[in-house]
C-alpha cells in the first residue's frame, strides 16, 4: 500500500472512532430507543468485555487451549482471584504478570 | 520574560469550584486503572511499529484514531495492503461496542451543546465508560457529571498516549516474549468481574464468551458482534426467567 493510501486508511479508522462514539450522542434523545434496547444496554458492556477477553486468553494460535501450558489463561485466573480478594487494579495486573513471567522463565 | 502557558491541557470549564472538584474526582477515580491502560498503550505502540508502519504513521494512527482494539485489528490489514474500505469496515465493527456506550451516555449528556457532546463522545474509553456509569447509577442527577467524565477521560487519554508513544519509540527494544499485551487483558478482567455479581449478567457473560471463542474465525471480526448479541439476549432471558420465578416465590 502506498504511503498516501496508508494515510487515507488512518483517516478512515479515525472516522470510525467519531461515528461510533459520538454519533448517537449527537443525535441526542430525539431518536427514541425501544424499551427492550434500553434494557439490553445494561448488559452490553459486560458481554462486550467478555467477548474481547475470553478468546484472547483461551485461544493459542487459533485453537482452544485449556491445559496448563496456556500460561496466559493461568495468569488471568490467578489475577481474577486476586481482584476478587483485593479489588485492586494494580495488584491484579501485577499478580497476573508475575505469574505469567515466572511460568515463562521456568518452562 | 513571561512563562508561556502550556497549550492543550484540556481543562474543564474554568472558574467553577464544583466543576473543578468533579474533574479532580474523575482523575482520582481513574488512577487505579492507569497502569493497565498504560501497559495496553505500550503494547499497541510496539505492535504498530513492529507491523511495519513508519514512525509518523504509527504516531498518527495512535493520536487520531485513539482506539486500541480497532488499531490492533487494522494493523495486519494495513501491513497486508488490504483495500481501504475493508480496513474501514473492520475498524467500524470492532468499534461498534462504543455505539452501545454512546446510547447509554445520551441520558446524562443529551442536553449539552453539540461540540461538547462530540468531544465527550470522542474521549469515551471502555474503562472510562464503566467507571462513569457506576457513579452515574449512584448519583443520576449530579450536575457536574460531564466534568467528572472529562476527568476520567483525560486521565485515560494521557496515560494511553504517553505509553503508546513510548511503545512506538521503544518498539525495537521490547521483546515480544515479555507478553506485555496480557497486562491490557488483565485490566479488562478486573473491569469485567464486578458485572458478573448479578446472575443475569453472569449468564450473558458466559454465553458471550462461548460464542466469541466459537465464532473467532469469522471475517471482519463479526464474531465479536455475534457474541455480544447472543450474550445480551441470554442475559435478558435470564432476567425475565428469574423475575418470574422470584414473583412466584413471593406470592
Amino acid at each position: 500500500m502506498s504511503e498516501a493510501w496508508t494515510w487515507v486508511a488512518i483517516g478512515g479508522v479515525t472516522l470510525t472512532t467519531f461515528i461510533t462514539r459520538a454519533g448517537l450522542l449527537l443525535l441526542g434523545e430525539r431518536l427514541r430507543l425501544p424499551v427492550l434496547v434500553d434494557q439490553a444496554l445494561a448488559y452490553a458492556p459486560a458481554c462486550a468485555l467478555a467477548a474481547i477477553i475470553v478468546p484472547d486468553l483461551v485461544l493459542a494460535d487459533g485453537a482452544v487451549s485449556l491445559d496448563p501450558s496456556n500460561f496466559r489463561l493461568l495468569a488471568a485466573l490467578v489475577a481474577a482471584g486476586v481482584f476478587v480478594a483485593t479489588r485492586s487494579f494494580v495488584a491484579t495486573i501485577a499478580a497476573g504478570m508475575a505469574v505469567f513471567t515466572a511460568l515463562r522463565l521456568l518452562a | 520574560m513571561s512563562v508561556t502557558e502550556l497549550p492543550g491541557a484540556a481543562a474543564p470549564p474554568p472558574l467553577d469550584p464544583e466543576r473543578a472538584a468533579a474533574f479532580r474526582a474523575g482523575l482520582r477515580d481513574m488512577a487505579p486503572a492507569v497502569p493497565g491502560v498504560a501497559a495496553w498503550g505500550l503494547v499497541t505502540g510496539v505492535a504498530m511499529v513492529q507491523s511495519g508502519l513508519t514512525l509518523w504513521q504509527a504516531l498518527g494512527l495512535s493520536a487520531f484514531a485513539y482506539a486500541g482494539s480497532a488499531q490492533l485489528a487494522a494493523l495486519p490489514l494495513l501491513a497486508g495492503g488490504s483495500p481501504v474500505w475493508v480496513i474501514f469496515l473492520t475498524a467500524l465493527m470492532v468499534n461498534l461496542r462504543f455505539v452501545i456506550y454512546a446510547a447509554a451516555l445520551r441520558k446524562p449528556f443529551g442536553h449539552l451543546p453539540w461540540p461538547r457532546r462530540l468531544w465527550l463522545g470522542y474521549f469515551t474509553g471502555d474503562i472510562t465508560f464503566v467507571i462513569f456509569m457506576r457513579r452515574q447509577q449512584q448519583a443520576p442527577a449530579w450536575p457536574q457529571r460531564d466534568s467528572y467524565f472529562l476527568g476520567l477521560a483525560i486521565a485515560n487519554w494521557a496515560a494511553w498516549h504517553v505509553a503508546s508513544f513510548a511503545g512506538i519509540l521503544l518498539a525495537a527494544r521490547i521483546p515480544a516474549e515479555w507478553g506485555l499485551g496480557l497486562a491490557g487483558t488483565l485490566a479488562l478482567v478486573a473491569l469485567l468481574i464486578p458485572f458478573c455479581m448479578r446472575r443475569a449478567a453472569a449468564v450473558g457473560v458466559l454465553v458471550a464468551s462461548v460464542v466469541a471463542v466459537a465464532a473467532h474465525g469469522w471475517p471482519l471480526r463479526t464474531g465479536l458482534l455475534a457474541a455480544i448479541a447472543c450474550g445480551v439476549t441470554a442475559a435478558l432471558v435470564a432476567e425475565r426467567w428469574q423475575g418470574r420465578r422470584g414473583g412466584a416465590g413471593a406470592a
